[in-house]
């Protein structure tokens, strides 16, 4: 019911507003323990950042689903992995997650891993700020790592051809529209007519006073009678005429498709037990907009390791000791080297090691991700990366309580 | 002026007085229609709002039991106002083309120019033929619970047949992504709405579904009845509203 009405709520700002959203797409606006403790992207990636009306874009990335799944938010029981576009300035032509299409909404697992790929088909010139997000039922929209991207060209030569079962190849765009403007054009000209047959007489007072004088007869004529009686057959005639012959004309038609869409994790990604990290305390320093994380780290793997990166809710604090950032991570929401640790050395087979990280920048702040220490929800949640010295990639989720340090 | 017969036959006014009185007619029509196009048109869209804003909403049980419920609201104040005071049988009539034609406005505008949705995934739904029954069913009866019953009835039952003749091609069936799904959830599947994930529609639930392709008479048959209570409800409201006071005093 609170839905619904949320709903109406929107669905008023929208009268007013015009539904249009222009640029805030409501990253910072969750709180920072759902952006940080639900869906945790990486390695998202797009293909072309400059494109023409027609062309493809293909999005790509990696999450996780945090294991410590808050308790405000309800299960990811049905999501949605959608675009943050301004109105259908391009179309999703095909979405995939773990390989397999998929059209509909699906449940999430908590702790388990998911590629996904969507397709894009540009449709409308423009340079828009797009980010795959997901729709979390009764929580909001997640959003993941955002992009520019450039359409040029011409819309008018956007074309949408889709091949039904039946093997017709009709355009989306202007499918079904002579249709419904001729049945609309149709009942609006016989709805004016009966209109303008009784606006035409003298309505108000003179009606008024004449039923006011019992001259009521008058007022409704045998013509209208007969004309009403006409009405009251021909409407429902045509009606179910034109149903039928639309039966007819479309006898295999299937109703809307409302499943739920089945798709198993993949193999386990992250915290697959070859790194084990356990944070035993996160400090986060208010002035210096630095968290600091003292971390147990067991290197399981057969090589020495070290930390490279830390990431939580789009932003990523990289370590550049470790990796060298690549050209991409020149985005606002990367601190290229925001990532410290206490002792550089890698991290031997077998070592069980206690580290303090300290990621810092000023992006927590203007992320918004420092409203933390005042939720009533105040744990922290992210991915690590740890890389070991052929390049391997070992990732871990955890989560820790923050406690606030003012000084 | 037109030299209409009934016309000649209705008008209890003439000279100056007659030309005032059809001068006043046409300033409450003016007003009447903007007022019942912002009102209407907000009720409906507050209302039926996404069963009638979207192709992939309109399924076979919510699309015909919300929107004939919830759109004959104001036509039953409406014609409780112009039958009973005027016995002018074009209320509902009246509300539909209003509310028609504030839909047309702002799919065109909002959801096409605006927000670059194609016009045929934002088709409102029509209920101008259910109108115009609902409106000779009062005329010709002459009697509000006559109306209730069987005008009510009308009105939801022929909801569905005028309009699949718009909306049935968007139930053919198509291959996409190794499932079938109609061309309406295509639409809701390509064009993005960033504020309406899939899960959010309300379609195919309850219990009516498990009569299967029988889903749509029951719906417009239960419909008929919430509809028959609603046009009662409303006309009370159209009539508590309508007041004569200031009429009385020309
Ligand atoms: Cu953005």
């Amino acid at each position: 019911m609170l839905k619904r009405l949320g709903f109406l709520g929107c669905v008023l700002t929208t009268l007013a507003a015009g539904i249009s959203v222009a640029h805030a797409h409501g990253e910072k606006a969750l709180e920072p323990f759902i952006r940080m403790r639900t869906i945790q992207w990486y390695d998202v990636s797009w293909s072309n950042p400059t494109v023409e009306v027609n062309d493809a874009v293909t999005v790509t990335g990696r999450f996780h689903v945090a294991e410590d799944w808050p308790i405000g938010v309800p299960k990811p029981e049905a999501a949605y992995l959608n675009i943050s576009v301004p109105g259908p300035v391009m179309i999703r032509t095909e979405r995939y997650l773990n390989g397999q299409p998929w059209t509909n909404s699906v449940a999430l697992r908590p702790g388990a891993d998911y590629d996904f790929k969507v397709v894009l088909k540009a449709r409308v010139p423009g340079r828009y700020h797009i980010h795959p997000f997901f729709n979390l039922k009764d929580a909001g929209p997640v959003m993941g790592p955002g992009r520019w991207i450039e359409i040029g060209g011409d819309a008018a030569a956007f074309s949408n051809p889709v091949k039904t079962l039946g093997g017709e190849v009709i355009d989306m765009e202007s499918y079904g529209l002579a249709t419904g403007v001729m049945w609309h054009g149709l009942w609006l000209l016989v709805g004016l007519a009966w209109l303008l047959w009784w606006i035409s007489r003298p309505l108000f007072f003179p009606r008024y006073k004449m039923l006011e004088a019992g001259r009521e007869a008058e007022l409704v004529t045998p013509l209208d009678r007969r004309i009403a009686k006409v009405i009251l057959v021909a409407v429902p005639v045509v009606v179910l005429g034109a149903n039928a012959m639309a039966q007819n004309a479309y006898p295999n038609t299937i109703p809307l498709q409302a499943a739920l869409d089945h798709i198993d994790p993949l193999e386990p990604v992250v915290n697959t037990g070859a790194v084990q990290v356990k944070i035993l305390r996160a400090e986060y320093r208010v002035p210096g907009r630095s968290m600091a994380m003292t971390a147990q780290i067991f290197n399981g793997t057969g090589h020495p390791i070290r930390i490279g990166e830390f990431a939580t809710a789009g932003l990523r604090f990289i370590n550049a000791v470790a990796v060298v950032p690549s050209q991409d991570e020149t985005d606002h929401l990367t601190a290229a080297a925001g990532l410290h640790l206490d002792n550089d050395a890698p991290i031997q087979p077998g070592e069980r090691r206690t580290v303090m990280i300290s990621a810092t920048d000023a992006i927590w702040e203007t992320e918004k991700l420092d409203g933390l220490i005042r939720d009533a929800d105040s744990r922290l949640g992210g991915l690590l990366f740890f890389y070991d010295d052929a390049g391997q990639r070992y990732i871990t989720s955890s989560s820790v309580a923050v406690i606030p340090r003012f000084d | 002026m037109t030299t209409n017969p009934a016309e000649l036959a209705a008008q209890p006014y003439s000279g100056e007085k007659a030309r005032l009185s059809r001068h006043f007619d046409y300033l409450i029509l003016v007003l009447a229609f903007f007022l019942y196009i912002g009102s209407f048109h907000l009720n409906v869209a507050l209302t039926v709002g996404d069963w009638d804003f979207w192709l992939d909403w309109k399924d076979r049980q919510w699309w015909p039991l919300i929107t004939p419920l919830m759109m004959i609201t104001f036509p039953a104040a409406v014609q409780s106002l112009l039958w009973e005071r005027f016995r002018l049988p074009m209320g509902a009539t009246l509300c539909m083309c209003c509310l028609l034609i504030g839909s047309w406005i702002t799919r065109v505008f909002a959801y096409h120019y605006w927000n670059y949705f194609p016009i045929n995934m934002v088709l409102p739904a029509t209920m101008l033929p259910s109108a115009l029954v609902l409106d000779v069913i009062l005329m010709l009866t002459n009697s509000m619970t006559f109306t209730a019953i069987f005008g009510s009835a009308a009105f939801a039952l022929l909801f569905y047949p005028s309009n699949w003749p718009m909306f049935g091609m968007f139930h053919v069936p198509v291959e996409y992504g190794g499932a079938q799904l109609t061309i309406a959830d295509l639409f809701g599947f390509q064009y993005i709405r960033a504020g309406m994930p899939e899960y959010l529609r309300i379609i195919e639930r309850g219990t009516l579904r498990t009569y299967g392709q029988y889903a749509t008479p029951l719906a417009s048959f239960f419909s008929a009845l919430l509809c028959t209570l609603m046009y009662t409800l409303w006309w009370h409201l159209g009539k508590w509203f309508a007041t004569v006071r200031y009429l009385k005093k020309i």
